[in-house]
This record gives structure tokens, sequence and C-alpha cells, in this order.
């Protein structure tokens, strides 16, 4: 088929322009761009960068400037957040939920170009000992090559190690869209997704759908990490993974697969510390016949029966259209009670968290004219869910809407051109 | 950012972009708006277009790139929008791909509002947002839609060449 064979000589091709261009200009814009940085420490609430830079100029670094930031809550209940600004990656911690932040911390000494948009943003966890692990993709050429990065601080965030380069094949391909997750046991575990097979099979002159979904493991809270170990091949090349726990010290994660070539469902699969994969089991049969980047990874927990998952996604396909949820059971290899979220076109981005017995989900709906954040909820494990409620209304730009959930409650994380980054509890007057 | 601004913005463009040459790259790169897909069509009025939309993070979308590359130097007149859905401050990286199928020259739109939701809709509301997104435009603007990469046989089906009018 044409397509394949486009895409397969594609690859080949690439090879050679990166090799060509090698001094691509990206080395002159990190020289540039590592230099003067204002730091600052905001003491209000809710601001927007727009406030910020009138008053202290166009480079101020903050929480509320940064790109696609991500957070968490510590054993403590402080809240971390992660940020991209400037060819670097800050960390912010906030005292007070999210009233106020400490002074950015800039975490990689040498700019490099980190990857930050919706899917792709640096990924920060507190371990309940205090160390702080971050993981994010640096974008090595435009031809869609990256670098696993991780790096940590145990000094309580004042600084971090040099960061490390976690895809252990050392080939200038693609090893993008990264995903961190701590089990309650100190299991940390990294995955991506990585063009390494792609690139052999281009080798070979043979097709390739899609790319592969690759980890790595450290038991010693990222002082040192397993080798690289293959989850599956023929996954979608651009969207971020999901990830939960199962059992004590195994992870499941979801990700968008391809099926038969063309199909871009979910595959579902349960990691061990190892390199063992279990389970690996098509999640979502939504026949989405697509050859192209949806940009639109899935969302999962773990549901209150062992082996079940809270699962949401976006498809466009024949059978699902829309943002969906449904509650995947490891043992019979299906979802049930699925139910479509949202079927406007322009919504999307879902995202899952539950605590003390209630399920929530976000997502970004559209109404032609402004975005809206959305939220229900459920108090039968997904069985039954409440009407959908607009948190937000923004006419604005506006990132993906995250949730960070701990033994404190459930909290959106959310950062938009107009209301700057937001960080307020859900769970809170919803129980 | 009112749509006044857009319109200045993009009144701007279009009377500054020789004056700008002296950037680093010579590109012919206009900016989108949310008022760009009505003007364009408003320019192509009784007339038949096709709609490419692509993205630098987006590998299908090379595929459909070289092949538009192709097409071009064909037949330098053939009624093709392409639009990038990247901001246009990424427009050096966008330049570079572009010059790998020798587009680089022809004019192409990217994205110049951070509020990509509204700019999709501009052009589809039933649009998803995927891509390579495309669409042919009949002279009477009734258009269908195609998501993937469009290859020389979908464009020849969804697109005759008569109906270009060569």
């Amino acid at each position: 088929m044409l397509r394949t064979h486009g895409l397969a000589e594609l690859i080949m091709r690439m090879s050679l322009m990166i090799s060509k261009r090698a001094a691509w200009p990206l080395v002159a814009l990190l020289t540039a761009l590592s230099l003067s940085t204002l730091f600052m420490s905001s003491h209000v609430a809710a601001e927007s960068c727009q406030s910020l830079r009138e008053l202290h100029g166009v480079d101020v670094v903050s929480i509320h400037c940064g790109g696609a930031p991500s957070a968490t809550l510590d054993a403590d209940g402080r809240l971390w957040v992660a940020f991209v600004q400037n060819k670097h990656v800050f960390v912010s911690r906030s005292d007070d939920n999210g009233q106020t932040y400490t002074a950015p911390v800039q975490v990689n000494a040498v700019a490099e170009d980190t990857e930050y948009n919706g899917e792709n943003r640096p990924k920060i966890i507190v371990a309940e000992s205090g160390e702080v692990l971050l993981s994010w993709t640096t974008k090595t050429s435009p031809n869609f090559t990256g670098e696993i990065r991780f790096t940590r601080s145990i000094d309580g965030g004042r600084t971090f190690e040099a960061p490390r380069t976690m895809n252990d094949d050392g080939l200038m391909t693609g090893h993008r869209f990264d995903s961190l997750f701590l089990t309650d046991s100190g299991k940390l575990y990294l995955t991506w997704i990585d063009k390494r097979d792609l690139d052999a099979a281009a080798a070979r002159s043979e097709t390739y759908p899609g790319a592969a979904i690759y980890y790595t493991v450290s038991d010693d809270l990222g002082a040192t990490f397993t080798q690289n170990f293959r989850v599956s091949h023929n996954s979608c090349e651009c969207c971020r993974i999901a990830m939960a726990p199962h059992g004590e010290d195994d992870i499941a994660i979801l990700w968008r697969q391809i099926y038969n070539e063309e199909i871009r469902d979910h595959a579902i699969a349960v990691l061990g510390t190892d390199g063992e994969v279990t389970g690996l089991n098509r999640a979502t049969v939504d026949d989405w016949v697509i050859n192209a980047c949806p940009h639109h990874g899935p969302s999962m927990v773990e549901a209150s029966t062992e082996g079940e998952y809270h699962i949401s996604w976006f498809s466009a396909g024949n059978l699902h259209s829309g943002i969906h949820y449904g509650r995947y059971n490891m043992a019979n290899g299906a979802a049930e009670d699925i139910i479509k979220v949202d079927g406007t076109p322009g919504a999307g981005h879902p995202y899952l968290a539950s605590f003390d017995g209630t399920l929530y989900i976000v997502w970004k709906g559209f109404n032609g004219i402004a975005s809206q954040l959305q939220m229900m909820q459920s108090r039968d494990d997904g069985a039954s869910w409440s009407q959908p409620e607009t948190l937000f209304n923004t006419g604005r730009a506006s990132d993906h809407p995250l949730l960070v959930s701990s033994e404190h409650g459930v909290f959106l994380s959310w950062s938009s051109e107009e209301f700057g980054y937001i960080f307020k509890e859900l769970s809170h007057g919803h129980q | 950012m009112g749509i006044n601004k857009f319109l200045l913005a993009a009144v701007l463009t279009m009377v500054s972009t020789p004056l700008f040459s002296s950037q680093s790259v010579a590109d012919n790169i206009q900016s989108f708006g949310t008022a760009t897909f009505a003007e364009l069509k408003a320019e192509f009025a009784d007339q038949p277009f096709v709609v490419s939309l692509w993205s630098v993070d987006c590998l299908p979308c090379r595929v459909e790139l070289e092949m538009l590359g192709e097409l071009k130097k064909e037949d330098p007149s053939f009624p093709l929008l392409l639009i990038s859905t990247d901001s246009i401050e990424n427009r050096e990286e966008a330049v570079y791909i572009l010059e790998e199928y020798e587009l680089e020259t022809i004019e192409s739109w990217m994205f110049a509002d951070a509020f990509i939701e509204r700019l999709r809709f501009s052009i589809d509301p039933a649009w998803h947002g995927e891509l390579p997104r495309s669409y042919f435009y009949t002279a009477d603007h009734t258009f269908t839609a195609h998501s993937g990469i469009l290859t020389r046989e979908k464009l020849m089906e969804f697109f005759p060449m008569e109906a270009t009018g060569d």
C-alpha cells in the first residue's frame, strides 16, 4: 500500500535529514535563550501572566507564564508544580494550596528544547521521603526525535542533579511522551513512546505501523534504573500514556495502540519491575480508522474492585465518537458501563481522579466561542454520573485540565491565559 | 484579544510582509486568525479549492506534504490552502520542514492565536483537531472533509482536476 511504503521511506529519508542538518539552529537558540531570566515569587493568587508581565517585564519566570504545568502533592500535602519556560524546567512549591508559590527553582542548568504542550509536559512526583522526581521529553530535531530525561532533588527541591537520558539505545530517534509513576511501595516507573523498532524495521525496508512503548524502573527513587523494556509494538506516535497502580509493585498503563495497521484504539497492560509485561489487551473498541495524529491520550485510575480501572478516552471512531468513560475489567478483558461523556467535536482531554469513594472526571468543552472546563462525578464506581457542571468558562487559550488526588482530596490543576495557573480543590463541598 | 486586533494583525501582515524579508528564512507564511478562513473563502468565491491542515509534530502530515510539494511543482496554480496548526511563533521550524518539500515559497498560513479551539472551529466546527485533515471545496463551496494522509489517489477522487477548470 502506498501509505505504509511512503512512511517507511520517509523514516529513512528523515535519518538522512537529521545527519545532513545536524547543526540545526536549535543550538544557537539554546545558547541565546539561556541568559537573562528574572526569577520571581508570586504572592497573589490566580494572577494572569499578562498582569505579571506588565509588572515585571516579559521575561518574568512564573508558574502563571510557564508552559504546560503539572502538579503533585507531597506527603505533607504541599503542592509542587513543574513547568517549562525559556528552555528550562522550573519547580515551584506552594504551602497554602496554590495561594502563594516559592520562587521557581531552575531544574536543568543547561538549556534544552524541553517539549511542552497538552500531551507533553514535565512530570513531577515527590516521594514520601522527600525526593523530588522529574521527567520530561527533550526534542533533538524537528523530525520527531527526542530523549527521555530524568532528574531529581535529594535536598528538598533546592538543587537538582544533572538530568540523565533514560532511553538506553543511543539512537537519534523518537523517544517522547514520557509518563512517570511511583507506587506506594516505592517503585518508580518511567514509560514513553519509542521509535527504535520503527527505525530498525525501516532499515530492513519493512513496514512498521506507529511506534513502540518502552519503560524503565527504579527501586531506589531514581538513583539507578533498569535497562529499557519493551511493552508493545505498534503504538500510536503522539498521545500521552496513562498509568495506575496494579498490586503492590506493578503498574497498569493505557495508551493509544494501532490495530490492523490503521485503527487507533487503546491497549492496556500490566508492567512489572523486572520487565515482565502481562495482561496486554485491547481496552477500547472504537474502530477509529485513521492514519493521523490524534494528539489525544487517555486517562486511568484504579477502581475500588481489584483488577478494575476507570478509563476515559477520546475517539472519533465508527463505534465511539467523542469523550468516553468505561470501567475496564482485567479479568474479562472488556470495558463496562461505557458512556459518552461529551460528543461535541471541540470537546476533549478528559482526566480522571478518585477520592473518598467519589470518581471525578474533568474535560474541556468548546461551544464555538469559549472553552468550558467541565466536571462530572460518580459515587457508584462509574455506574451513574452527576450532570456536567461548568467550573470555568474562558474565551481565551487554555491547557488540558489535570487532576491531582491525595489523601487530602481531589484538586484541579489547570493553566489558562485568562486565569493563570489554578489549583483548586474539587472535593470540598462535593462530599 | 479582540477581533479588531486580529484584523489589524492581518492587515499589518499583508502590508508589512515584504518589509520583514530581513528575517533569516525566506518564506511566504501568513498569520491565520479567527477571520482568516472566511476571508480566504471570499477570495475563492465561485472557485473550487483544497485545504490541507498539518503540524510540525505530525508524522503522517509529512507524507501528505511530500505529495503536495510534487503537486505544486507540476501545477503551481493548483488552488491549495496549506495551513499549519502550529503557532506562527514557531515559523522557523515550519519553514525547515516546508523546505524539504519545496513548499516554503508558496503562500501558506500558520495559527496565530493560542486559542486554537476557536481557530479550528472557524475552519470546521465538526473537526476534532486530528491531523492531517483536508477539505475539498467545490465552486459553490459545498465541501467534503478527510482525516488522515491525503494521497494523490484520494485527492483525485475528492477533487477531480476538471473541477479546477484546468
